[in-house]
């Protein structure tokens, strides 16, 4: 079987998308025969190379992105308008996407994840689901113990795609785990996790000697 | 008031979606509102490239100097912010998200609870009514309304704000301009 990829991080390779797609190729091609092809959205050049590479898809299609401001990256959006003339073709390839964002919690992606569904539809296309996963932002910078079990769960998940053709519904879950905070995490999160998080984001304003400047309102205009 | 129209049309050709939006403006402008309407298409927009730039290294402003400076300065100092857009594959033109996808700059990089859930700080004191106006295209159903709605309506409780008003073009623009005035 072959998979083809769609990363849609305005990031690139420099992406924690690609982190995780990386681990889920990896389970995907566990064992021989199952290869993949990967497209960058953000080589807007390479376009009509991606848009017919999804027509003549040989297997499933992944497209991968971060959520941004509660829905996909406007570059994202843009590939997908440029599948309309897609909508209703015979033998489009079944579709799966992959959806990170920096919140802890996988509920913010619940959004676009019905549109993506809706989407499948529109297209014509056969819907595998949708991976969610939250808190991926410091997935580049964290230490390997505190990512070994979600990298193992993407591993998993596309060892399962490749033994099946299906996405694992309980794997499913437990990627997208926590969906929202338990009372517990709510306590944990404004007694530690606050500050874990506010120094993540100091750290890297001291680096760009911004600190003093955090919370600059540059936009006021004097009434 | 203070109202800034974002205009998503990505389609000089679809004359009818601007004359809607100046015909809007018009009615806006003979209530006493202060109409700004851009065009966005028109306009020097960039990728967000995903960097934090705009949190990390210019706090408030993207590193890049693209229009976005111009249309995050007119949305924070606006009292209503209508983003208005023909539908295109079920959901706001790819020209209107990406300078939506800028709006990141005028929130703070902290995380805050709100009914327990985690989102962004406000950097800025004031945030504008937020309002949505579509297009339906040839395929459009509820569905699809319905799905646009829920997206901005979470993008509300991270922008600080609340939708006010969500409509589509089917509703004449004298009426869509009173709703806006009675808010």
């Amino acid at each position: 079987m072959q998979l083809t990829v769609y990363n849609g991080s305005p990031r690139g390779a420099h992406s924690n998308t690609r982190l995780l797609l990386d681990r889920f190729l990896r389970g995907f091609e566990h064992r021989s025969g199952e290869t993949h092809r990967l497209h960058y959205l953000v080589k807007l050049k390479q376009r009509d190379e991606q848009l017919r590479d999804f027509v003549e898809a040989p297997g499933p299609v992944l497209l991968a992105f971060p959520l941004y401001t509660d829905c996909m990256p406007g570059l994202v959006k843009n590939f997908i308008e440029d599948l309309r003339p897609l909508c209703g073709r015979d033998k489009l390839p079944p579709v799966l996407f992959l959806v990170q964002s920096g919140f802890p919690e996988a509920h913010h992606s619940r959004y676009v994840e019905r549109y993506l569904e809706k989407l499948t539809r529109r297209l014509g296309c056969r819907y595998l689901g949708t991976m969610v996963r939250g808190g991926a932002e410091g997935i580049q910078v964290m230490p390997g113990i505190m990512t070994r079990k979600l990298f193992g769960l993407m591993y998993k998940l596309g060892s399962r795609l490749a033994q099946t053709g299906e996405l694992d519904p309980g794997l499913l879950r437990k990627l997208a785990s926590p969906e929202q905070l338990s009372p517990f995490a709510q306590w944990l999160y404004k007694k530690l996790l606050y500050r874990m998080s506010n120094n993540y984001w100091n750290g890297m304003l001291k680096k760009n000697k911004a600190l003093g400047r955090c919370k600059d309102r540059p936009f006021t205009e004097k009434q | 008031m203070k109202v800034v129209v974002l205009n998503g049309n990505p389609n000089a050709e679809n004359t009818g979606f601007d004359e809607y939006l100046s015909a809007l403006k018009s009615r806006l402008e003979e209530k006493g509102h202060v109409v700004d309407l851009l065009m966005l298409r028109d306009m020097d927009l960039r990728y967000c490239v995903g960097c934090f730039g705009c949190w990390v290294k210019t706090p408030g402003r993207c590193v890049t100097p693209d229009a976005s400076h111009d249309t995050d300065r007119r949305v924070i100092n606006s009292d209503v912010l209508l983003l208005a857009s023909p539908l295109s594959m079920g959901f706001v033109s790819s020209v209107l998200k990406k300078a939506q996808d800028k709006f990141i700059g005028l929130l703070l990089p902290y995380i805050e609870l709100v009914k327990g859930e985690c989102h962004h700080l406000k950097r800025y004191e004031h945030y504008p009514y937020l309002g949505v106006l579509v297009e339906r295209e040839a395929d459009s159903d509820d569905e699809d309304l319905e799905i646009t709605r829920e997206i901005y309506e979470r993008t509300c409780l991270n922008l600080k704000t609340s939708l006010r008003l969500f409509e589509t073009t089917e509703s004449p623009a004298v009426e869509v301009a009173d709703a806006i005035d009675g808010l």
